[in-house]
C-alpha cells in the first residue's frame, strides 16, 4: 500500500507538470464555458415562453441527464486516453519501470499507483467539468424561472460516482495490459471501450432518451463498473515483475 | 554469511534454456566480476538476483534471504543495463523518489552524502536528460547507494561511457568498495576493467558458467611456466640465434629488451640467467609471466567453442 501512494506521488507530480494536462485543461475549459453560456441563455428562451412547471420538469431533467452523463464521460474519456499509456510506455522503453520493480515495490503497487494517478486528475477535471455546467444551467436558467433546483438523484450518482468507478476500473484494465503487453495494447483497450461505451449511450440515450436520469441506467453503469471491476481483479492475479520485463523487451507472456 | 550465492539456477524462456545450472557465491567484501559474451545470460542472473525474473529451478539468496523475499531487495543496490533515471526531473528529484520508495529517515541527508560521494552535488538540481552517460551512470550508483546497501549489482555500468567517464566511474565503485565497505557484483564487457578492480571471477557463455574463482589464482593457474627476462639492452641476433637453438630454454619470442622463455622440465630460471650473464647480457629484471584475464578469457571461449 505504501509503495503504491509512493508511485502515486511521483505519477501525479508527473501528470500535474506536464504539458499534456495544459492542453487538456485549456480544450475543456473552452468547451465548458461555451456550454456554460450557451445552453442557460437557450433554456431562459425556452422557459420564458410560459411553459408550466409540470410540462418543463422532464424536459429540464432530461437537459440536466445529457449533461451529467456526457461532461464526464468525456472529459474522463479524453483525459485517460491522453494519459493512460505514453507514460508506460517511455518507462517500458528507457528503463526505469525495470529499476523501478527492483526495488520492494510489488507489482500491484506499481499497477494501481499508476491507475490512480490517470483517474485521479481526470475525475477532478471531470467533477469540476460537470460541477460547472449544471450549476450554471440552474443558477442562470432554472432556478430564477422556475424557481426550482434541477439535478435528479439518479443522475447525480450516475454523474459523480458509478460512471467514475467505470471508467477507474477501464483504465485499470487498460494499464494492466500496457505493463504485461505493448502499451498500445492497452491503450486500444480503453479507446475502444470508451467508443463503444459513448456508442451504446449515445444510442441508447437516442431512442430512450430519459433512461439518462434513470436508476436502470444508474445501474448499468454500476454494473459496468463492477465487471470491469473482477475482470481487473483477475487480471491483477497473473501481473508479476516477471511479466512485466519480459513484455518491455517485446516478450509477451 | 554470503553476499550472494546462486545453487544450481536454471532458467528457460521459451523454448531456450538462457541459464542452466548456474551455482557461484560471492563473499562480502568482494569485487566480484561477472564476465561472458553478450548472450551469455549476465543480464538473465541479474534479473533473477534482484527477484525481477524467477529461476525456473535453482535457489537464489542475498545475504541470507531468498531473493523473492523484499529483505533482500532492501540490502541491494542496483545499476541495470538501462540507467532507469527520469530524464525529466533533477538528480535530487530522482534521488527523492527512491528515498520514498525505501522509506528513509533523513532523506535529505542522504541524498547530500550520496550527491557528494559521486560528485554530483553541483549539479544536483539540473535535470537529469541535460546530463553526459559519464554522469548519469554516476548519478545511478548514487541512486544504488541511497538506502545504504551492503551490495551493489552493476550491470555495465560503464557501458558507452567515454574513456574519462569510464575512469570517473571506476573510481566511485573502487570507493564504494573500498571507503564504503560494500560488496559488489560487476558485470562487464571490460576485461581490463575488470581485471583492474575485481578480485573474484565468474565467466558464463551460454548459461553455463566455465570458470570460476579468485582472478589471482586464476592467473597464476592458467599462466603456465613463462618467464620473462628484461635485459638492459637487446641482444645481439647471434646470441638470439643460440638461445633458440636451445629448444630446451624455450625461448618464445623476444619484444624489445624482454625475452619470454617456457623452459623445459628440468630447466630452472637460474640456469638461463646465468647462461645469459655468462655471454656478457646485463640483467634488468626476471619475472614470471601472468596469463592476462584477456587471455583466460579468449582461451576459455576457445575451449567451448563448438567445433
Amino acid at each position: 500500500m505504501k509503495g503504491m501512494l509512493v508511485v502515486l506521488r511521483n505519477d501525479l507530480g508527473d501528470t500535474l507538470h506536464s504539458k499534456s494536462l495544459l492542453i487538456v485543461v485549456s480544450i475543456i475549459g473552452a468547451l465548458i464555458v461555451a456550454a456554460a453560456v450557451g445552453v442557460p441563455i437557450a433554456l431562459k428562451g425556452w422557459l420564458a415562453d410560459g411553459i408550466s412547471w409540470d410540462e418543463a420538469k422532464p424536459l429540464l431533467e432530461l437537459c440536466i441527464g445529457l449533461a451529467a452523463n456526457y461532461v464526464p464521460l468525456i472529459v474522463l474519456f479524453s483525459c485517460m486516453a491522453t494519459w493512460a499509456t505514453d507514460p508506460i510506455a517511455k518507462e517500458k522503453a528507457k528503463g526505469p519501470i525495470e529499476s523501478l520493480l527492483a526495488t520492494p515495490l510489488t507489482a500491484r503497487g506499481v499497477w494501481i499507483g499508476k491507475s490512480l494517478a490517470i483517474f485521479l486528475p481526470a475525475y477532478i477535471i471531470g467533477l469540476m467539468a460537470t460541477l460547472i455546467v449544471i450549476l450554471t444551467m440552474n443558477l442562470a436558467a432554472i432556478l430564477p424561472t422556475t424557481g426550482h433546483f434541477v439535478l435528479p438523484l439518479a443522475a447525480a450518482f450516475t454523474s459523480f460516482l458509478f460512471l467514475p468507478l467505470f471508467m477507474l476500473a477501464l483504465v485499470m484494465v487498460g494499464i494492466i495490459f500496457s505493463l504485461i503487453t505493448n502499451p498500445v495494447i492497452g491503450q486500444t483497450i480503453i479507446i475502444f471501450v470508451g467508443v463503444v461505451l459513448m456508442q451504446v449511450v449515445g444510442q441508447v440515450g437516442g431512442r430512450i432518451l430519459w433512461l439518462l436520469t434513470s436508476w436502470d441506467y444508474a445501474l448499468y453503469n454500476l454494473a459496468g463498473a463492477a465487471l470491469l471491476g473482477i475482470i481487473a481483479f483477475y487480471l491483477s492475479r497473473s501481473l508479476t515483475k516477471e511479466k512485466i520485463i519480459l513484455s518491455s523487451k517485446g516478450r509477451w507472456a | 554469511m554470503d553476499a550472494i550465492r546462486l545453487e544450481a539456477i536454471s532458467k528457460q524462456l521459451g523454448e531456450r534454456e538462457v541459464l542452466s545450472d548456474v551455482s557461484f557465491t560471492v563473499k562480502q567484501g568482494d569485487i566480484f566480476g561477472y564476465l561472458g559474451p553478450n548472450g551469455a545470460g549476465k543480464t538473465t542472473t541479474i534479473r533473477i538476483l534482484l527477484g525481477l525474473l524467477q529461476p525456473t529451478s535453482g535457489k537464489a539468496t542475498i545475504l541470507g534471504d531468498d531473493v523473492s523475499r523484499d529483505e533482500a531487495r532492501r540490502k541491494v543496490g542496483f545499476v541495470l543495463e538501462s540507467d532507469g533515471l527520469y530524464d525529466n526531473k533533477t538528480a535530487e528529484e530522482n534521488l527523492w523518489y527512491y528515498t520514498r520508495i525505501y522509506g528513509m529517515a533523513e532523506p535529505a541527508e542522504r541524498i547530500d552524502r550520496v550527491l557528494e560521494l559521486v560528485e554530483l552535488r553541483d549539479r544536483a538540481r539540473d535535470k537529469v536528460g541535460t546530463y553526459s552517460k559519464g554522469m548519469r551512470q554516476r548519478l545511478a550508483l548514487a541512486r544504488a547507494m541511497t538506502h545504504n546497501p551492503e551490495l551493489l549489482v552493476l550491470d555495465e555500468p560503464t557501458a558507452g561511457v567515454d574513456p574519462s567517464g569510464q575512469m570517473e566511474v571506476r573510481e566511485v565503485i573502487l570507493n564504494m568498495a573500498h571507503k564504503e565497505g560494500r560488496t559488489i557484483f560487476l558485470s562487464s564487457h571490460n576485461l581490463d576493467e575488470v581485471q583492474r578492480i575485481c578480485n573474484r571471477i565468474a565467466l558464463i557463455d551460454r548459461g553455463e558458467i566455465k570458470l570460476y574463482g579468485e582472478l589471482e589464482q586464476l592467473q597464476r593457474e592458467r599462466s603456465g611456466n613463462e618467464v620473462e627476462i628484461e635485459t638492459t639492452e637487446a641482444i645481439a641476433e647471434p646470441l638470439l640465434a643460440e638461445l633458440k637453438s636451445l629448444s630446451r630454454l624455450g625461448l618464445r619470442e623476444r619484444k624489445g629488451n624482454i625475452l619470454t622463455f617456457a623452459p623445459q622440465e628440468g630447466v630452472r630460471i637460474p640456469d638461463i640467467v646465468s647462461l645469459l650473464v655468462g655471454r656478457g647480457v646485463e640483467i634488468e629484471g626476471v619475472s614470471k609471466k601472468e596469463a592476462s584475464l584477456e587471455e583466460i578469457y579468449s582461451a576459455i571461449l576457445k575451449e567451448v567453442e563448438p567445433s
